[in-house]
């Protein structure tokens, strides 16, 4: 079963299509990772996915709601954090907890003290006089204690320092030991994910060029960088497809292969390249397979 | 903290490297048998892993009785674990992969490297 389930989703501001014709599918019990840069689309996505803006075009469902009818008691089970949307700053965090934990049935407040003593957010200061990170900090452990099915993050990361990065991350993780939950979370701290997201969804210009299993993408890339003996033009039409020439200098080539199995790509190599004196295969990190897609679909 | 050590690189499965790095760790002895195994939560937590991914080796690891989970105290290392010779050759494979390597890149025959290998193991 899918956790989120949508279909052509598209958004327009003004004459510009911020998110077009976009399918998505979050497995539930997964954490799935949107990636993309500032602009492509992920901010206005999940806010429709949220019911929080019209949709221009398309449909979906959120835990087995369609989006529009999304009400206050599906809200009961999802939990929502960004970074522009703001807490109620005259508040302190006691007050928005003790606030915030009649709203939720499931409100678990073993879960919650647990998360307070993590966080070491000064429980008593006005919200408005916390640092930026400990305001995410706030906005987590107000969408954690309800145990949410589904958690939806919207650059949680962005502008914050590590050691509140990897706060935030082992708070996420509090949850791990709860029914099936699953998480959305779009980001452009690729390295904080990478270990994290077991589903990567890429956008770029508010469409989405790729979703993936992480393992499978992990698996699949690989960096081929090639000594050659003698100078040769490279001819790109004449490889493979499933190759993308990364760079290339006189005796020396470097390729993205993007469907690599050992020995496929050892066959294709010693096809195209007989006269190569060495090539060595690396796999290629979250971080590496992004740039590759991003600099790829960009050229095309 | 966790009672063993991952180094995590890029490339192969997380799962593939959390199970070989607690393999090593029962190899080497820093984990015993009856030493408390952390809960999902913590080796999730602890190594930032996808929660699936850590339901994943300890899954494995109790299948394969490494662990044993004891009610009201948690999942331990099999009292009676111990670890079997080919986990011990495991911890070899990158030794000798980079060496079949190297010895085919330099134009030496199998018999050579094991007439050279033999000599050392002699000398030891």
């Amino acid at each position: 079963m899918n956790a989120i389930e949508i279909t052509g989703l598209t958004k327009r501001f003004g004459r510009q299509d911020a998110v077009r014709n976009l399918d998505l599918s979050v497995p539930a019990g997964s954490i799935f990772a949107l990636l993309g840069p500032n602009g492509a689309g992920k901010t206005t996505t999940i806010r429709m996915l949220l019911n929080q803006l019209r949709l221009d075009a398309g449909e979906g469902q959120l835990l087995g709601t369609p989006i529009r009818e999304l009400s206050e008691r599906d809200f009961e089970q999802i939990g929502y954090v960004t970074d522009n949307h703001p807490l109620p700053d005259w508040m302190s965090l006691d007050y928005l907890l003790a606030y915030l934990k009649p709203l939720y049935p499931t409100w678990d407040e073993a879960l919650c003290t647990r998360l307070y003593k993590l966080f070491e957010i000064p429980g008593t200061a006005k919200i408005r006089h916390l640092s930026r990170g400990q305001k995410m900090k706030a906005a987590l452990l107000g969408a954690l204690a309800f145990r949410p099915k589904l958690l939806v993050m919207d650059e949680p990361f962005s502008g914050l320092d590590p050691a509140v990065r990897e706060l935030l991350i082992k708070g996420m993780l509090e949850l791990s030991d709860s029914e099936p939950w699953t998480v959305l979370i779009s980001s452009h701290d690729i390295d904080e994910i990478e270990r994290l997201a077991d589903h990567i969804g890429i956008l770029r210009d508010g469409q989405i060029i790729l979703t993936e299993n992480t393992n499978r993408l992990l698996e699949r890339f690989r960096s081929i960088d090639l000594s050659l003996s003698e100078e040769r033009p490279l001819h790109e039409d004449c490889l493979p497809p499933t190759w993308w020439c990364a760079e290339s200098t006189r005796k020396r080539i470097r390729l993205v292969d993007t469907a690599y199995s050992a020995e496929a790509t050892q066959q294709l190599l010693s096809k195209h390249f007989p006269q190569t004196m060495d090539a060595s295969i690396t796999p290629m990190s979250l971080r590496e397979i992004y740039l590759a897609i991003h600099q790829h679909s960009g050229s095309k | 903290m966790l009672p063993f050590k991952v180094t995590f690189k890029t490339g192969t499965p997380v799962y593939e490297q959390v199970l070989y790095a607690v393999r090593k760790a029962l190899v080497t002895g820093q984990l015993a048998p009856g030493d408390a195994f952390p809960s999902v939560r913590a080796l999730s937590q602890e190594l930032k892993i996808n929660p699936n991914t850590a339901f994943k080796i300890v899954g494995v690891l109790k299948q394969e009785g490494i662990l044993e989970v004891i009610p009201g105290i948690g999942t331990i290392v099999s009292a009676n674990y111990q670890p079997p010779n080919k986990d011990r050759l495991a911890f070899l494979e990158d030794t000798l992969e980079s060496l079949a390597v190297k010895a085919k890149q330099l134009g030496l025959s199998r018999d050579e490297v094991v007439e050279a290998f033999n000599t050392h193991w002699k000398n030891l």
